[in-house]
């Protein structure tokens, strides 16, 4: 019946990919093993933090896309660049001060960017790249400065441009579990509001949501998952991490509470397979494995899946033309909508 | 224009919008009795949807006040159901046609609170009335513009409003959906129902509305449709660039 | 007519006179390292802030390997007379910047040549994706390479200072012969610790020469150079070699974040294994602050060789007589 009919991407195509992913990895772990790669304390502890990192970013980089924010994450995981220096310069080199600065710095770059697309004529992406490269180049002037200082070495501050991730200790990876589940806690309890944020923010407005807070909070919650990532992908690749989960998500299901969670179980996959594949030989980075991992699965994602992967277009048009006899009229629809004869102006 | 007798759905005074210190709107003063359905209509630019925008909050405005009811917007907030432009949202959101239609309780719901299967009940008696039961599952960007316009109807009825306001509901939607939409508006208005409408197509004004407003930055007349939809108001509204023709020319 | 050309001859006389008393401008010298300048301070002695003008660009602390020169740095280095420099790609960011200087004539000398010269670097190493197969640049962590330095840097300063060609080589006799005793003296105070157990590990691979002038073997979990990121199989690596030489303590240094070494600890106790990391770093690419110990040569080795020995739970022999600068009180035990 239509109803069938109509929920063509059914789940089924996102449990599909989630449960691809994680064959994925238990084969990559599989292979790492037999070429000589000790899961040890180390491993353990590397391959968890960039597991739990990627599901708390998969989680919000959902929303960061679907808000048409991806150039946004970009600029405000550069912003966090000088954040890091000036803690450095009032609190020395503990991590926890570092991060406070980094989220705040991400927080003045946001309210800079709503500031002056509210108040000038200036647009959105605009806005974003003047501020991406202004508080970056900032963030550079104060290493230059700090570089000259005798204990700046041992801060490993500009660890933060590309991340450190094979260092990771205990309590790291203790952190970034406190403050995820903090993160996706207020996801859920605030679950229809993100909806209806993010779908029609004026009818939000329109119904009585104070959709400026909700806005604010949401942008946080991002800055939170950037802050909690720059350890590991450093600010230049940080928004790989956030993006690619939710956009390989979005291929596989029309349901936004489904695209979350697959998208959460790609992050987990790409952090978790970049830390198992930086063990197979010395001198692999682990933070750009971790994005080449993630991209990979938008590669395969935006080719193979069904209804709107790229193999799937091709196969079904040509299934048509050899049904109807003709070339398809184009469009990928397979459930067919009773048009009127004047429809669609 | 105070009418202090019959009860006002919409009374807006000495409203003004200004857009990058260009008025959008200038000194509006309107009043919508209850029971009617209203067009407002005027040319590209006219500020239409602007007034709309500007009565329920989502524009700043720089003058005047509105009440609904005889009460503030925020009182009045849960008697108003706003169906906006098709346009201004993004089609290919991950979500069904139901969800969409649900969305329109989630004001009612307030904080945090899930829609569960009251709200979902609700959705679908809204559904059948606009006729897309048959379609509640399916993603949004899967519908034709009729369709897509009716769900955000079926979401505007799920608030079971006294007063609804819509933005160009009819703009690029075949004469089906135009036709079916306009029954269910008609039947609101029977029920009692305010309904407001920015409306493009003067061919139809007299068909649909009984009550009008002309509009071109400033209110150029408004009141029932045989007292205000005059050819010197179109006139006066359209700056003289309004063909006329009776209804044996056509 | 005649007085008129006595009057000038008499006036270009004093002109002359007048411009040959005129103290000559101060020479110029940029050094680069704390190293480079403690040894050119060393041997110039009082020359420096009065006929010699040296300005020294990295301070205690900076990471040479990463340390990009600034305006100023660049500045500085186009108005010098000479500049010292360490050498074999110690310096990472300022190889163009050198070769830049060069064209214009400027002298610039690397610390290093004697000892590259006499064949006494280590090569085969790899600093960077172009640098492939070039020597490891620490090599004063040998006494005996230093003193081979200081002979060379003597002569290169005796080409910019002619007139004090003397008291030059004089001061590098004297301070070749403190590098011999600062040289015995490491020898026996490292030897106390047991053979076995003589494995230093450190940040990174800046140890080379001071185990093979020691007799220690050394392990750096980073490589030849800062930038390197330590991967997890790095970290792995060092850690088995910890558990399976039953190494007691590893080493920090002053200008590379130890979050690595961290790491390879707590992977070492989530093993069954204990290992320690001792509570003062070694100096390792760069020298303590100036006026410190640590801030010459001599206190700088002798504060490695005494925070190593003291970490494996050895005392240290006693500081040799005349020696200076002499090794402070307070560094005699590890708090």
């Amino acid at each position: 019946m239509a109803i069938l009919r109509g929920r063509f991407n059914s789940e089924r195509a996102a449990w599909g990919a989630g449960l691809g992913a994680v064959l994925a990895f238990i084969l990559i772990l599989t292979v790492a093993g037999a070429s000589g790669v000790t899961f040890d304390h180390t491993l353990r502890t590397v391959t968890m933090g960039g597991a739990l990192l990627g599901l708390v970013t998969g989680v919000l980089g959902s929303f960061a896309v679907l808000r048409r924010q991806s150039l946004l994450g970009d600029a405000l995981s550069h912003a966090a660049l000088p954040g890091v220096v000036i803690a450095f310069i009032v609190q020395g080199r503990a991590l926890s001060a570092l991060l406070i600065g980094a989220a705040i710095a991400s927080l003045t770059a946001m309210a800079f960017i709503s500031a002056l697309t509210r108040t000038t004529k200036i647009k959105q992406d605009a806005a974003q790249g003047i501020t991406l490269a202004a508080w970056f180049a900032f963030g550079l002037i104060l290493l230059s400065y700090v570089q000259g200082r005798p204990d700046a070495g041992q801060a490993g501050l500009d660890k933060f441009i590309f991340g450190q991730a094979a260092a990771l200790v205990q309590s790291d990876v203790l952190l970034i579990v406190g403050v995820g589940a903090l993160v996706c806690l207020i996801v859920a309890l605030f679950w229809k509001e993100f909806k209806l944020l993010t779908f029609d923010p004026e009818f939000a407005a329109a119904n009585g949501f104070p959709v400026r807070f909700l806005d604010s909070l949401l942008s946080s919650l991002i800055v939170a998952a950037i802050v909690l990532g720059l350890q590991l992908a450093g600010v230049i690749l940080m928004v790989g991490l956030l993006i690619a989960p939710a956009v390989a998500a979005r291929q596989w299901t029309q349901s936004l509470g489904v695209m979350v969670l697959l998208s959460g179980a790609f992050g987990a996959f790409a952090g978790s397979t970049g830390a198992v594949l930086s063990g197979v030989d010395v001198n692999m980075p682990t933070g750009p494995l971790m994005i080449v991992a993630a991209c990979a699965v938008v590669l395969v994602s935006v080719l193979f899946a069904p209804g709107r992967g790229i193999v799937w277009t091709v196969m079904s048009r040509r299934r048509e033309r050899q049904a109807v006899g003709r070339p398809s009229l184009g469009g990928v629809q397979p459930v067919m909508v009773k048009r009127s004869a004047d429809d669609g102006q | 224009m105070n009418t202090k007798t019959a009860p006002t759905a919409l009374e807006i005074n000495d409203l003004t919008v200004s857009y990058h210190s260009k008025p959008a709107l200038w000194d509006i003063d309107l009043s919508i009795p209850e029971g009617v359905m209203a067009a407002i209509i005027g040319p590209n630019g006219a500020g239409k949807s602007t007034l709309i925008k500007a009565v329920l909050n989502l524009i700043p405005r720089a003058a005047g006040e509105a009440r609904f009811f005889g009460l503030s917007y925020q009182q009045a907030r849960n008697r108003i159901g706003y169906v906006p432009q098709r346009g201004s949202v993004d089609w290919d959101f991950p979500t069904s046609v139901l969800d969409v239609v649900m969305m329109g309780l989630y004001g009612k719901l307030g904080w945090i609170k899930r829609p569960g299967k009251a709200e979902r009940e609700k959705a679908l008696g809204a559904l059948s009335q606009v006729g897309l039961v048959d379609f509640a599952e399916h993603q949004i960007g899967q519908l034709s513009g009729g369709q897509q316009q009716r769900t955000f109807l079926a979401r505007a009825l799920v608030q079971e409003a006294d007063l609804y306001f819509m933005d160009e509901p009819f703009a690029a939607v075949d004469a089906v959906t135009e036709r079916a939409i306009v029954d269910i508006l008609q039947a609101l208005r029977t029920n009692g129902k305010t309904v407001v409408v920015v409306h493009h197509d003067l061919q139809t004004v007299t068909d649909y509305f009984d009550y009008v407003a002309l509009l071109n930055v400033e209110m150029i007349a408004s009141g029932t449709t045989e007292a205000a939809f005059t050819e010197d108001n179109l006139k006066r509204a359209y700056g003289g660039r309004v063909a006329f023709l009776t209804h044996q020319e056509v | 007519m005649k007085l008129k050309v006595i009057t000038l001859l008499m006036m270009v006389c004093v002109f002359v006179s007048v411009s040959a008393a005129q103290p000559s401008e101060p020479v110029k010298i940029v050094a680069t390292t704390t190293q480079a300048s403690d040894l050119v301070t060393i041997l110039l002695g009082d020359l420096v802030g009065t006929e010699v003008q040296l300005t020294a660009l990295l301070g205690a602390g900076v990471d040479p390997h990463l340390y990009k020169p600034t305006e100023s740095d660049i500045a500085a280095m186009g108005e010098a007379d000479a500049i010292f420099y360490s050498g074999l790609h110690l310096e990472g960011q300022f190889d163009t910047v050198f070769n830049a200087l060069r064209e214009r004539g400027i002298v610039t000398y690397a610390i290093s040549t004697p000892v590259k010269e006499q064949g006494f670097t280590f090569g085969g190493f790899t600093l960077s994706e172009e640098l492939v197969d070039v020597d490891d640049p620490h090599f004063w962590f040998d006494p005996r390479n230093w003193e081979l330095a200081t002979a060379g840097t003597a002569e290169a300063l005796s080409e910019l200072l002619p007139q004090h060609a003397d008291s030059i080589s004089a001061n590098a006799e004297a301070y070749i012969g403190d590098l011999q005793t600062l040289h015995v003296w490491a020898v026996e105070a490292m030897s106390v610790v047991p053979e076995d157990q003589r494995v230093l590990i450190t940040s990174h691979d800046a140890f080379n020469y001071f185990g093979d002038a020691l007799g220690w073997e050394v392990r750096g979990l980073q490589g030849l150079s800062t930038q390197d990121e330590a991967g997890v199989a790095d970290i792995q690596a060092i850690a088995a070699y910890v558990v399976e030489r039953n190494i007691s303590v590893m080493f920090v240094e002053s200008s590379v974040s130890p979050d690595a070494i961290e790491a390879v600890r707590e992977s070492v106790t989530a093993g069954g294994g204990r290992v320690a990391i001792a509570p003062r770093h070694l100096f390792s690419d760069a020298m303590g602050a100036p006026g410190d110990f640590g801030g010459t040569y001599i206190g700088m080795l002798a504060e490695n060789v005494s925070v190593i020995v003291m970490s494996f739970g050895y005392d240290l022999p006693a500081w040799p007589d005349g020696l200076l600068p002499e090794m402070p009180q307070e560094l005699l035990t590890l708090e």
